[in-house]
């Protein structure tokens, strides 16, 4: 992994800390407008949490008024409120208007920005490319070089991921539950991607589970490269877990991988947790039931707090739990990217996460540790 | 000579008990998984239209071995059919070493499936030491003669010790025995438990926390409910002192008098109120650092324009 330098954990240390008003609401019961609403949960929650574990000494008399809660904050001496954006781990993403070996220009809406190119910067589209073979209004995610504000070091254009349970099969079409909130999506195969996906992916009929990433183009999914490799069961007949005895570990290992935002802010931090308490949890349980896990995790729920470490570059980051990720928990699948992972996927990531922690997306998954009560 | 003689008759027992053991479990995994199309270790080597009759044909195999080491132990030892079954039994952990060998290459996240649903961890040095073991125990069978009964009683626990010392090194090269352990004595940690909230919230109700605050709340029904590990955070709107207020409580996930703390909040503020019952004392201080300080928060909670931003979470810069 080249990123080996992208340690994110000074850029987003006030993350955990960090938290603005919210409403309160129950995000993970929502579906369409869950990420913006997981987002302000967040702070809520992790406010509300830390009051009731907070030493009593801290206790503001009844009697004082708002402004109260000023000087009390400042006397710890930590930062309030957010890092410097531009100080946090850089994704950009955006639609191409130009790209030459020196320059890519993305714009979005009537906003345009300008990014100079790394000499060794480049390009995915279903294939490693140079930056200028990149095509106007190719939907592109953009990481900054961690030294330059507007210099690109490495493009992932019109990327995608489906990641599910296959229903169908129509010759080289798959059709893919990836749960409720996300409802169904067509895989287009191309006969010569098929081959390198069967090599990972080689049951690809109604019941198994898949994950494939590929290109995006005019509204169609075309499957490149497989993500991971293909659990042997069924979805339905998911294998015993190994059990935990005593308490849970602090620290679980297994595989990290990544999810297009959908319906989250696109950059936001955050991370979708396999194991959302049942009874508040997650929105794509209600649909298709609980399903049991194969990690076996502790409970948690939005606005957890988890140290996420990629064990292949050692970058480590504080990110909030905003979501939930049923299909992943289903899925027994060991990440390769460096060494082997033990089974279970332990933590689903927004694109932007990923890209903080090191991943390189077509990859798939980075070999990771999550810390759980920091 | 006594003593490879000895040790040659210990391995025909332990090897019949290996295969049978190993068939047994995988065909419990076959059976709980409803089909035998699953992994079972090196099958994975092999395409998928092969591996259910490999996994057949393995099981088989085995069971067919394992019988026979036990059916030609005794006065058919020495006879073709005896030193023909324990060579079979031999090559079988020859081409075992081999196949693991090679998946340990190819497949480095798969397991052995030696023994079915026990054998999940990869191909480690102990599991390619413990099969290339039963090869060399397998040879050291093909030319022993009938197993007889031990005539004296240093005879007897020669051949246990011998057999003891062989189970307990099997035993340090098994990965699977961990994992027997662990599901012989198992109970759910708390983390893992799935409790009903309506529990928890019985279980509030029933506490002195909840009798000194319910004058204070408002409804009837919790604003939010959310749980981390052995926690359960329940929200109750309440009126303080003319102001809109949270009352807190933090319910401990245990069956019977669960630790309850409880916090009240400003609304509007985010600022911690004094309880109306007088200070309370902390019973859990360690766990304060363990979440992590709020005084970051509290001034971002009491900002209007902040509240209004729904991304407030660290954004990277999307166009």
């Amino acid at each position: 992994m080249r990123s080996a330098h992208l340690v994110c954990c000074d850029r987003c240390a006030s993350l955990t800390r960090s938290g603005r008003g919210a409403t309160t609401s129950d995000p993970a019961r929502g579906s369409a407008d869950s990420g913006s609403t997981a987002v302000t949960t967040v702070a809520r929650r992790r406010l509300l949490k830390s009051a009731v574990f907070r030493p009593q000494t801290e206790l503001v008399p009844a009697g004082r008024g708002a402004d109260a809660a000023g000087p009390a904050d400042d006397a710890g001496g930590q930062s309030v409120g957010f890092a410097d954006v531009f100080q946090l781990p850089r994704t950009v993403s955006g639609t191409i208007l130009d790209a030459s070996p020196h320059v890519l220009i993305l714009g979005e809406g009537d906003r345009e920005q300008r990014f100079a190119l790394t000499p060794d910067a480049v390009a995915w589209r279903g294939t490693q490319l140079e930056p200028a073979a990149l095509l106007q209004d190719d939907r592109a995610i953009v990481r900054l070089h961690p030294f330059g504000r507007n210099v690109a070091d490495r493009i992932w254009a019109n990327i995608g991921r489906v990641t599910g349970i296959i229903t169908e099969r129509s010759g080289n079409q798959l059709l893919v539950d990836e749960g409720a909130t996300r409802g169904t999506e067509v895989i287009a195969l191309e006969p010569r991607s098929l081959g390198r996906i069967q090599v990972r992916f080689p049951t690809l009929e109604p019941g198994y589970l898949v994950d494939i990433i590929g290109i995006r183009r005019r509204g169609e999914f075309i499957g490149m490269i497989p993500a991971t490799s293909q659990p042997a069961y069924p979805a339905q007949r998911l294998p015993a877990p190994p059990l935990v005895s005593g308490h849970v570990p602090d620290s679980i290992t297994g595989s990290a991988t990544w999810h297009e935002p959908r319906d989250e802010p696109a950059g936001i931090l955050g991370v979708s947790y396999p194991a959302l308490d049942p009874e508040t949890g997650c929105a794509e349980d209600l649909a298709a039931g609980m399903r049991p896990g194969y990690a076996r995790m502790p409970f948690l729920a939005i606005g957890s707090v988890l140290r996420i470490r990629n064990d292949c570059t050692g970058s480590s980051c504080l990110i909030p739990v905003t979501g939930c990720t049923p299909i992943g928990r289903l899925f027994n699948d060991r990440c390769v990217t460096c060494g082997t992972s033990p089974r279970g996927r332990v933590a689903d990531l927004t694109l932007a996460s990923f890209i903080a922690l090191g991943g390189e997306l077509e990859r798939g998954c980075f070999n990771a540790t999550i810390t759980i009560g920091e | 000579m006594i003593v490879l003689e000895a040790i040659g008759e210990v391995q025909i027992p332990l090897l019949a008990a290996m295969l049978l053991l190993g068939c047994a479990t995988k065909v419990l995994k076959m059976v709980r998984a409803g089909s035998a199309d699953d992994n079972i270790g090196p099958t994975a080597l092999f395409p998928m239209h092969l591996r259910r009759p490999l996994a057949v044909v393995l099981c088989a195999v085995e069971a067919a071995l394992g019988l026979g080491l036990l059916v030609t132990a005794g006065r058919f030892g020495g006879h073709a059919p005896a030193d023909g079954i324990r060579l079979g039994s031999c090559l079988l952990f020859l081409v075992a070493t081999c196949a693991l060998l090679e998946l340990r290459q190819s497949r480095p996240d798969v397991g052995c499936g030696c023994f079915g649903d026990f054998s999940t961890a990869p191909v480690s040095a102990r599991t390619l030491a413990r099969s290339a073991l039963l090869a060399v125990a397998g040879l050291a069978t093909v030319w022993v003669g009938p197993i007889t009964r031990p005539r004296t009683v240093a005879g007897a626990f020669g051949l246990l010790t011998i057999a003891c010392a062989e189970v307990l090194l099997i035993a340090v090269l098994s990965p699977e025995v961990g994992e027997g352990l662990i599901r012989l004595g198992y109970s759910a940690p708390c983390e893992l438990r799935n409790v009903p909230a309506a529990r928890t919230l019985a279980a509030l109700r029933r506490s002195k926390y909840w009798r000194r605050y319910a004058s204070l709340i408002t409804s009837e029904s919790p604003e939010d409910v959310w749980r981390e590990l052995c926690w359960r955070f329940v929200v109750f709107p309440a009126r303080y002192q003319d102001r809109q207020t949270d009352v807190v409580f933090a319910v401990f996930l245990q069956h019977r008098r669960p630790v309850v703390h409880v916090a009240l909040v400003d609304s509007g503020t985010g600022a911690l109120l004094e309880s109306p019952a007088g200070k309370q004392r902390s019973r859990w201080p360690g766990l304060a650092p363990l979440l992590g300080s709020a005084r970051g928060l509290l001034p971002a909670f009491n900002s209007a324009e902040a509240r209004s931003a729904p991304a407030d979470l660290p954004l990277s810069t999307d166009l």
